[in-house]
């Protein structure tokens, strides 16, 4: 999966939960869920749950922990994915 | 140091029911808990809201941002009052449940005095709620302090922190403002 894929994928995931939409039309891998798209902390545990649904994978509460924005969450995924 | 948390229990903020959800956020102690509840949904969002009040202030001590709700322990002492420790700190809690909404503040010591507003929103925009959170918290500080509101103003550090600055000076008042559905609150 390319990176530009990656993004696109775990910005339809973010969708349903974001408040601050300027935020949200300008993702990126800088974008971070709570200061910038106001995502709340409940919710962030259903962006956690999509993503393992999404790609299938199961992410351990220590990799959680730092989940708090796109580029972390890239390189879970993608840490997670290699390691299928 | 203050942290608080407000659930609206009619607009919980996700579905607990979801697959996984309970393990990713409570501890088994804490699931067990809400397993032998008489009313799980009240159970839970109140264990999440002294999580996230207790999270709230451990963050202002340290400045150190973590996503990991399981990491903060619950222990009820009584239905409305509670200790969270996160590795070796100990925080206590004392929540409101009404029928509507949990709301709760984490202190450090049981005593400490606080002043803390719980209010409905009128607006459902997040932009328009946070600036009316942050309005009413600084109304009640200018009366609390005795400062002039004209130049009192609330900024965020780089990790999300918000601190209170009066003519650029910033003030040792540490404070904690939350909002979920129909209810606002903030605490200092």
């Amino acid at each position: 999966m390319t990176k530009e894929d990656l993004i696109a994928t775990l910005k339809t995931i973010v969708q349903p939960y974001i408040q601050d939409e300027d935020a949200f039309d300008k993702l990126s891998e800088d974008t971070d869920f709570i200061n910038d798209l106001k995502i709340n902390s409940a919710n962030l545990v259903d962006v956690i749950l999509d993503v393992e649904d999404e790609f299938d994978i199961r992410i351990e509460n220590e990799d959680m922990e730092q989940m708090t924005s796109v580029k972390a969450a890239m390189d879970i995924v993608n840490e997670k994915l290699a390691a299928k | 140091m203050i942290g608080n948390d407000i659930v609206d229990l009619k607009q919980s903020p996700s579905s607990w029911k979801r697959p996984r959800f309970l393990e990713k956020v409570f501890t088994e102690k804490e699931q067990h808990r809400i397993h032998t509840s008489q009313n799980q949904h009240q159970m839970i969002w109140l264990l999440w809201s002294m999580k996230e009040a207790a999270y709230k202030l451990h963050v202002q001590q340290y400045e150190i941002r973590f996503f990991n709700p399981k990491r903060l322990e619950c222990e009820l002492i009584s239905e409305d009052k509670g200790i969270v420790t996160v590795d070796s700190d100990i925080y206590f809690t004392n929540s409101n449940i009404t029928e509507d909404y949990v709301y709760t503040i984490a202190k450090q010591t049981i005593n400490k005095a606080i002043n803390t507003s719980i209010f409905k929103s009128e607006t459902f925009n997040y932009l328009n709620q946070s600036t009316i959170i942050k309005q009413r918290i600084l109304k009640s500080v200018s009366e609390t302090e005795y400062l002039d509101i004209e130049t009192l103003e609330i900024k965020k550090t780089e990790i999300g922190i918000p601190e209170f600055y009066s003519k650029s000076v910033k003030l040792p008042i540490h404070f904690s403002l939350t909002h979920c559905g129909r209810f606002s609150g903030f605490a200092y």
